[in-house]
């Protein structure tokens, strides 16, 4: 593991991508430090965290599209493959280095509160729960990156995949008003979303069969609940898609409530990523 | 000791191995011949643990590919059709590297790394990044990552491909050193290289085995020499000259040409273990028919290749 991370470590830096990252986040994180708390004087620190948060749209792509869609297409994962080392280790290798980078500018953020403590501003605590929630949400952004990588040759789609990924669970909450709660739109929703589990699925087992019987159970037993507990259904289109939604989890740190369920939101997605990149790089022996 | 049984590997309804299974003992070099896309590169990728076989099993040293993968994996060093480079490293770098992937002891990391460099003459090119590289370079970066951890056994998947002539006659002695303290498996179209290189040859075409012996037995095993005979003289002269050893109703001339004006050429079997071509030049000579040209054909490890290839059900005889 610590061969993979030091390599990762050091590629990052020498084909530009870590620098260009780095240097994107530290001028957003600065530009936002000076725009709202030097220039109009804001006492702290979140709107500049919650604004900062657009960087995760060039970083994340930046630093996890090559992850694994490089090693595949140069081939060098026949390396990783043969070597003695399991697949685990050489995926948290590679993630625990993504995560070294992200924090080299997240440390620098760290000391801006320190420099609005100096002109006589109290939320320090507030500042620093804002910050590790910040932390946290780029760790989880950067496991499904990479996850997206493993599942790609081609950085430029996993980069693309990554850009939709962060869009639709920062926008998502400002969708939400226009979502019906009635019971019959979350049946839809839920009969779309079995579609969807049929299709992966078939993508995995390559059985059209298992697929179509998938989809079957499913549709049938979001209908025959629909017919015995229609008030089960209303609002459930909105509850299932929080799993998605980034940003109101991450706005509750920054309202100032340290939070263990927003926590482990996070968390959950950092080691569903990391597990999810073990699979589909197994997967592709198996295939 | 590499034991393959029963190796089979599909991809959807395309079989890529067919119930393969062979031994390769310690210490001997053995070759890996079949045509492109007989399945060679999948089963040096299954043996390595890269790819996962649909059914059977492989033992590297003792250890199953899947059962004990890291205990298997220790023991082997894999050059893939594709040297697995990373053109944004130098290749000393990327030596280090590997060794500390395949977890060779800080101590020893220098030294081996130096061996191997010295081995590969990869002496001009150490601080080169491999992007800037030539292919030649690329695959000698290649194969100096497979001897690091100094395993028991090589796998090579096409080892002098890319190479010029030079560099492949210093591969091809690479191997044969190696060969001497290592069990190593290369997998080659090249049949003239298996032919001076490999003690033991292994044919497959289709995924599946077709002979497995060595270079020598199996050139012996199809025991045929032809003779090419060329003679002055009417044709009639030269073929009753011929008679006492061309067979019962002259079955044993394969082909007759005329080839200028009173000049005709023979070629005729020569049966297995005897040299008949003493008695064939006096018969020649006393029927007046002097003899221009006469010569042994042995048959090439080539012809067996593609014979076997493309009949595909020689296993049994041989």
């Amino acid at each position: 593991m610590r061969a993979i991370y030091k390599k990762e470590l050091r590629s990052c830096f020498t084909n530009m991508t870590g620098a260009v990252a780095v240097a994107v986040m530290l001028l957003v994180f600065g530009l936002m430090f000076r725009y709202y708390n030097l220039y109009n004087g804001v006492l702290t620190f979140h709107y500049a965290v919650s604004n900062s948060a657009l960087v995760f749209y060039i970083a994340v792509p930046v630093l996890t599209m090559r992850t694994f869609a490089d090693e595949k297409r140069l081939k060098t994962d026949q390396l990783l493959f043969s070597a003695p080392v399991t697949l685990r280790s050489v995926v948290l290798g590679k993630y625990l280095a993504l995560v070294t980078v992200f924090a080299v500018p997240v440390a620098v953020m760290s000391l801006y509160p320190l420099i609005m403590r100096a002109l006589g501003e109290e939320t320090l605590l507030w500042d620093y729960t804002c910050i590790l929630a910040f932390f946290l949400m780029g760790c989880a952004y950067l496991s499904v990156g990479m996850f997206i990588s493993s599942c790609t040759e081609s950085a430029v789609i996993a980069a693309m995949l990554s850009v939709v990924f962060i869009f639709a669970t920062q926008m998502l909450s400002s969708v939400f008003t226009m979502i019906s709660a009635s019971a019959l739109t979350a049946l839809l929703f839920l009969i779309i979303l079995a579609a969807f589990a049929a299709l992966i699925v078939y993508l995995m087992t390559k059985y059209a069969v298992l697929g179509i019987a998938a989809f079957a159970v499913l549709a049938c037993v979001c209908a025959a609940a629909y017919f015995l507990r229609p008030d089960w259904f209303s609002g459930r289109t909105e509850s299932v898609l929080r799993v998605l939604d980034f940003s109101t989890h991450f706005s509750d740190f920054a309202g100032g409530v340290f939070s263990v369920p927003n926590l482990l939101f996070f968390v959950t997605y950092m080691a569903a990523g990391v597990i999810l990149t073990v699979q589909s790089l197994d997967r592709r022996r198996w295939s | 000791m590499i034991e393959v049984r029963h190796l089979t590997k599909r991809y959807g309804d395309h079989l890529a191995v067919d119930d393969l299974s062979f031994v390769v003992e310690d210490g001997t070099i053995c070759g890996f011949l079949g045509p492109n896309g007989a399945g060679k590169s999948t089963t040096m990728n299954i043996m390595t643990g890269c790819l996962s076989p649909s059914e059977g099993d492989v033992l590297i040293n003792g250890h199953d590919i899947l059962d004990d993968p890291e205990g298997a994996k220790r023991t082997i060093g894999y050059l893939p059709e594709n040297p697995p480079v990373y053109p944004d490293m130098t290749v000393y770098e990327y030596l280090t590297f590997v060794a500390e992937l395949k977890k060779v002891p800080a101590k020893e990391r220098e030294a081996q790394i130096e061996t191997v460099i010295a081995d590969l003459g990869l002496d001009p090119v150490c601080d080169r990044l491999i992007r800037n590289l030539s292919k030649g370079y690329r695959q000698r970066t290649g194969f100096a990552q497979a001897l690091i951890g100094n395993p028991e056994t090589l796998i090579l998947d096409e080892p002098t491909a890319g190479l010029d002539p030079k560099q492949i006659i210093e591969t091809r002695s690479l191997i044969r050193e190696l060969g001497k303290t290592h069990t190593v498996i290369l997998s080659s179209h090249i049949l003239s290289e298996v032919a001076e290189v490999c003690s033991k040859v292994l044919i497959i075409s289709e995924g599946r085995l077709l002979a497995a012996d060595t270079p020598e037995n199996l050139a012996k095993a199809r025991h045929r020499t032809e003779l090419v005979v060329t003679a002055e003289g009417a044709e009639e002269d030269v073929l009753r000259a011929l008679d006492p050893f061309a067979g019962e109703g002259r079955s044993g001339i394969l082909d007759l040409t005329r080839e200028s004006e009173g000049t005709i050429r023979v070629r005729l079997a020569q049966p297995a273990g005897e040299d008949i071509r003493g008695q064939i030049s006096r018969a020649l000579f006393e029927a007046g028919c002097p003899v221009v040209e006469l010569r042994e054909e042995k048959e090439q490890l080539e012809e067996i290749f593609l014979e076997l290839t493309e009949t595909g059900s020689i296993k049994e005889e041989v």
